[in-house]
């Protein structure tokens, strides 16, 4: 009895986690199949076309990587302050705790929440109009709390032995930070980073009402009225015309050059993710 | 008094009172700015079922009650699935086979909300439309389909926390269990589930977060049909009706057209106000499962 529910356990079990694997890879598969056929030199060194949805995504793909590059440069030192505020500087239980919450609870802040405050405080109250200065801002906030996360989790893994030696020796926290803290969580902060650019590329809400047009802009010049074509904006606008045969290899195409950046950034990251978590297991 | 002068310490405090006031300037704005929808309506705006910015009538309770339809489906569809993948990865495979099953999870938890959107569009409503097609459906733009799409984006989150969560309950522990003659799936349902059950109990309320916030997929799906209130809550009808969403709202047009009218704004941004509060105070109930795991369960 207990042997056929034991089996039984494993095949319902075993179901659920192959069907998820197959979501992924039936995901995969449909926008490779849909979209790898609209690929090629042209499609992505190339400018928009005459048309509607023709013509490469060359503007799109690099409006995408300055939105992911402005956001890592401004949230990556922010990121390492409050993570060493929340690991080594505080030494209140209970602060600790509070700030822990506060940062969990930014980390589940919406996405569009992003944009509308960026709407309001870039867009309305400096007068920036779309800016992708203001994009890359708005996506460094959003990306802020999962880099912080990652990273406190990353020092509070570190061997407390570490530590112990390195205040043993008579350095002050400071100091700790520098020669222990920051060399041993590098690779978290490269996870960290990756996985921060990764959900940072492939956002649309935050940059819809801050950064992003479908068309007229190519690379920005200043900041004031200085808007930016991203990927997941341009395929956002060609999905809601979906009647229009016309741009939908353009459509596919772009999704497919987005979901292939976007995968590429988390497998880059996942090595170091999955050591910290085996670490933390058996640590 | 050398450390008063530190400049890492210095430095890492300075950025952190900078992103606390970055967080607390959005709360403030949010409340500023729909300030003028609550002189306005007062209680009406979050209890009013109906919603005309001509008229310049704004109740937001049928876009939460759309909010809640869609996260609930989803929940209700991803939850039993991710728990039991989690439970295949953590109590049946061994740690090498793990990483075949926990890889393209992650990489699903990657996937951009908008290529979603984008498969939303181009297979789900077509399959949806033909499911209910005995019940003669407008289109295939229902709460349904973006609670199912909903159900696929949160899957890999509440599958890899509650994985995370199961797989901290001790080794010692299984194989004790093991040891005492008790089978795979009875290890797991006494052993190392009710140790976990904080856990994945936080997960399910931070995939029920990421579904209430999740905008663009849900946008091009949902229909948003604004004032769908349901005559019943006793019928399964109206989920197969188009409807609207906190998101979908503050994601479409109107955004941009209320932008020069003071009240209609207000009721905009006092949507994203409603939103924050709702996603706030789950995560918050969230952080208390976690927390006090943290602080009650964690013995060598």
């Amino acid at each position: 009895m207990s042997r056929l529910l034991d089996r039984i356990f494993r095949v319902v079990t075993g179901a659920c986690a192959f069907g998820a694997c197959a979501l992924f890879l039936g995901i995969a598969g449909t926008i490779l199949v849909k979209g790898l056929p609209a690929i090629d030199w042209q499609f992505l060194l190339l400018g928009p076309g005459e048309q509607f949805g023709s013509g490469g995504i060359l503007y799109q793909t690099l409006g995408t990587l300055i939105l992911v590059a402005t956001a890592l440069a401004v949230s990556a030192p922010l990121a390492i302050g409050l993570s060493l505020i929340q690991t080594t500087y505080l030494d209140s239980v209970r602060a600790k705790r509070r700030l822990r919450l506060a940062i969990y609870t930014a980390n589940g802040v919406p996405s569009i929440l992003f944009g509308i405050f960026g709407l309001i405080l870039f867009g309305q109250l400096l007068g920036w109009g779309k800016s992708w200065l203001a994009g890359g801002l708005v996506l460094g906030a959003m990306i802020l709390p999962t880099l912080t996360v990652a990273l406190v989790e990353r020092i509070e893994a570190l061997p407390t032995k570490y530590l112990a030696a390195a205040a043993a020796a008579g350095l002050n926290r400071s100091q700790i930070v520098r020669s222990v803290i920051l060399p041993q969580t590098r690779g978290g902060l490269l996870a960290g980073a990756l996985l921060g650019l990764a959900r940072a590329a492939g956002e649309t809400a935050p940059i819809m009402f801050t950064a992003a047009v479908f068309s007229g802009a190519t690379l920005p010049s200043g900041i004031r009225e200085s808007p930016i074509v991203a990927l997941p904006y341009h395929i956002f606008v060609l999905a809601q015309d979906s009647f229009n045969p016309a741009a939908h290899s353009q459509m596919w195409g772009a999704a497919a050059v987005l979901l292939g950046l976007v995968v590429l950034l988390s497998l880059l990251a996942l090595p170091a993710r999955l050591r910290s978590a085996e670490e933390a297991h058996h640590g | 008094m050398t450390r008063r002068l530190d400049p890492l310490r210095l430095a890492s405090w300075g950025t952190s009172f900078l992103v606390g006031g970055f967080f607390a300037l959005m709360l403030m704005l949010f409340v500023l700015q729909s300030l003028p929808v609550f002189f306005n309506e007062g209680v009406g705006y979050v209890t009013g079922k109906v919603w005309h910015f001509r008229a310049e009538t704004f109740g937001v309770l049928p876009m939460i009650y759309g909010t809640l339809a869609v996260s609930a489906i989803a929940l209700l569809l991803a939850g039993p699935i991710a728990i039991g993948a989690a439970l295949f990865t953590s109590e049946v495979l061994s740690s090498r086979k793990r990483l075949w099953i926990k890889v393209p999870i992650e990489l699903l938890a990657g996937v951009p909300s908008v290529v979603y959107g984008l498969l939303g569009i181009f297979l789900l409503r077509g399959w949806i439309y033909q499911l209910l097609e005995p019940f003669d459906p407008l289109s295939g733009d229902t709460l349904l389909t973006a609670g199912v799409l909903l159900a696929v984006m949160v899957l890999p989150t509440v599958m890899t926390l509650s994985d995370d969560a199961l797989r901290s309950v001790p080794a010692s522990q299984r194989r004790a269990a093991r040891g005492l003659g008790l089978t795979v799936s009875q290890t797991a349902h006494r052993v190392s589930l009710p140790q976990a059950a904080p856990g994945i109990v936080a997960a399910l309320l931070l995939a029920l977060g990421r579904a209430l916030g999740e905008t663009i997929a849900v946008f091009l799906v949902v229909g948003r049909q604004d004032n769908q209130w349901p005559e019943t809550f006793f019928s399964l009808r109206p989920l197969v009706e188009a409807g609207q969403t906190l998101t979908s709202k503050l994601g479409g047009s109107e955004t941009f057209l209320a932008y020069g009218d003071p009240l209609h704004w207000a009721a905009m941004i006092g949507l994203a106000l409603v939103l924050l509060i709702l996603v706030a105070t789950l995560t918050l109930i969230g952080g208390r499962f976690t927390t006090a795991k943290i602080t009650s369960g964690k013995q060598p």
